[in-house]
């Protein structure tokens, strides 16, 4: 019984890890870029959320929509003013201006809400599930978390193969100077990849600090970090290889946590991906591309 | 309908295309011919506004297209198959073709059958991954996606390359046809021959010059050509 309990809960924060997952795997497919302050869009979502409830005392969904808000407008300034003027340069310099970014944030958030943790309170209020006579709870938490996963996927899945627009991304994550000969503008649809990656790190942040509550400024970081490489696990630039990587990455770490060592999970975790890179590069789900001169 | 005049592009420090003049009239077949590395094909990338030149003008249906970006130039009626066909491999021809279609919004029906008449193979293989399909029906591919805007002038960046014989006949007969229902061709070419034979006038390049000029027929039986570029 107590082994479902772990893997119910690794499916939960899996579910985190393959949202935050989502958005990095999206930008990196379109504008061909890691951008590592992924993590902290997420940190900076919790905190709008944090004061949309405490300060204002407003209910939870306002504050989710708040945070996805600013979040999205982030994320297209954060490209606009950071990212687009380095269109065209090593890629070496734009990770380089990423990782930047992310201090930037960090520290912006330090100033504006001190380094002091904040007590986070959920956004959900239903009551646990109980099953098989209290061996098993399942939190309102990880239900919320593990659907909206699934409708993020499913979201994007059908976002990307059936609308106008999605599928100008997938043309520009193909082949940038084709698609413009296509007429699709090429700078919109990076900003445009950006305001879906943040407004999802948003959704991401809300649900990462009702299951795990403290919230701080690096509170983004590890878990952008683990779903960086969550991404390249399930196959960077491939969707379901997101979700697959960051479910498997939870479940791995919550197992690891619960049977082998606390504070050696991380160091599990990254392991078995190297593992798993050691025999399939592309990741569990990515693309061999094939291509005919 | 489309006028260059001393045109200077830079790869960086390179100077790659120096001083280049050229007008293609409306109706006309126009090709450019010359070696590997002469600039023709940064010359088509550079009208179509991939590359902008240092230096010099670039002129659309009366509207300077200098500085006007890619994306931009379509919606102008000007359409660019570039070299190395570059469709969309992971999409599928069908989505290609609507990605050739998409400043039109919509993808009409009557476009499509239009495309699938002059290339009856890629109606079968709609639903196909674009990069299972062969060199010549991807060739196709690269062609019916440019036509899907209803181009006025259609530039073709080696539509030969790496076919065999009977496909590049397949693909010039097809070159012909377009021309024929009111397309004006701009086409690059190494298979100077074929070029020569279908083009109304055509230019040679040399590292980045304009060297020679005149009708298709006029620099087919010209000395020089015959011994640069068309094997004595």
């Amino acid at each position: 019984m107590q082994i479902l309990q772990y893997l119910i809960n690794g499916i939960s924060i899996g579910s985190v890890y393959a949202i935050i997952a989502l958005g990095y795997t999206m930008v990196y497919g379109i504008a061909k870029m890691l951008n590592f302050a992924h993590g902290d869009i997420i940190m900076v979502g919790a905190y709008i959320s944090f004061c949309v409830t405490s300060y204002l005392g407003l209910p939870a969904w306002v504050s989710v929509v708040a945070a996805v808000a600013v979040c999205t407008v982030l994320g297209i300034v954060i490209e606009g003013l950071a990212y687009k003027p380095l269109r065209g340069t090593p890629s070496l310099a734009v990770l380089i201006t990423a990782i930047g970014v992310s201090y930037f944030l960090q520290n912006a958030a330090q100033l504006i809400w001190s380094s002091s943790p904040k007590n986070f309170t959920s956004v959900v209020t239903m009551k646990p599930i109980s099953l098989a006579g209290g061996k098993i709870v399942v939190t309102g938490e990880v239900l919320l978390t593990v659907a909206a996963c699934i409708l993020v996927m499913v979201g994007l899945t059908l976002f990307t193969s059936k609308t106008r627009t999605g599928k100008a991304m997938r043309a520009v994550s193909e082949d940038r100077d084709a698609a413009q000969l296509m007429g699709i503008n090429v700078n919109q649809t990076i900003s445009t990849t950006f305001a879906i990656g943040s407004a999802l790190a948003a959704v991401a942040g809300v649900l990462l600090c009702s299951t795990v509550p403290t919230l701080q400024p690096t509170t983004g970081s590890m878990p952008g970090i683990r779903a960086f490489t969550a991404a390249v696990f399930g196959g960077i630039g491939s969707i379901p290889g997101a979700m697959l990587g960051g479910i498997l990455l939870g479940i791995i770490e919550t197992f690891s946590k619960a049977y082998l060592s606390t504070q050696f999970s991380d160091a599990i975790v990254f392991s078995v991906l190297i593992v798993i890179l050691l025999v399939k590069p592309a990741g569990l789900l990515g693309k061999q591309i094939q291509e005919k001169v | 309908m489309l006028k260059i005049e001393d045109m200077h592009v830079y790869y960086g420090a390179i100077h790659a295309i120096k001083g280049v003049s050229f007008e293609v009239g409306e109706g006309e077949i126009v090709a450019l011919i010359g070696a590997n590395g002469a600039g023709k094909s940064t010359i088509l990338k550079t009208v179509s506004g991939l590359m902008h030149p240092r230096s010099g003008s670039i002129r659309f249906c009366d509207q300077d297209i200098t500085h006007v970006d890619a994306y931009k130039l379509l919606r102008t009626g000007l359409a660019h198959v570039p070299e190395g066909r570059r469709i969309f491999l992971q999409m599928t021809v069908q989505e290609n073709l609507e990605m050739g279609a998409y400043v039109n919004k919509e993808v009409s029906q009557a476009d499509l059958e239009t495309v699938f008449n002059y290339f009856p193979r890629l109606k079968e293989r709609r639903k196909q991954i674009a990069g299972t399909l062969s060199g010549g029906e991807q060739q196709m591919l690269a062609m019916s996606r440019a036509l899907m805007s209803h181009p006025k002038l259609m530039m073709l960046d080696e539509p030969s390359m790496g076919l065999a014989p009977i496909l590049v006949d397949q693909i010039f007969d097809i070159i012909k046809e377009l021309h024929k229902a009111g397309t004006t061709i701009l086409l690059v070419e190494q298979n100077a021959r074929k070029a020569l034979q279908i083009a109304d006038r055509a230019y040679v390049l040399e590292t980045g010059k304009i060297t020679l000029s005149g009708t298709g027929a006029e620099l087919a039986s010209s000395d020089a050509v015959k011994k640069a570029y068309l094997g004595g």
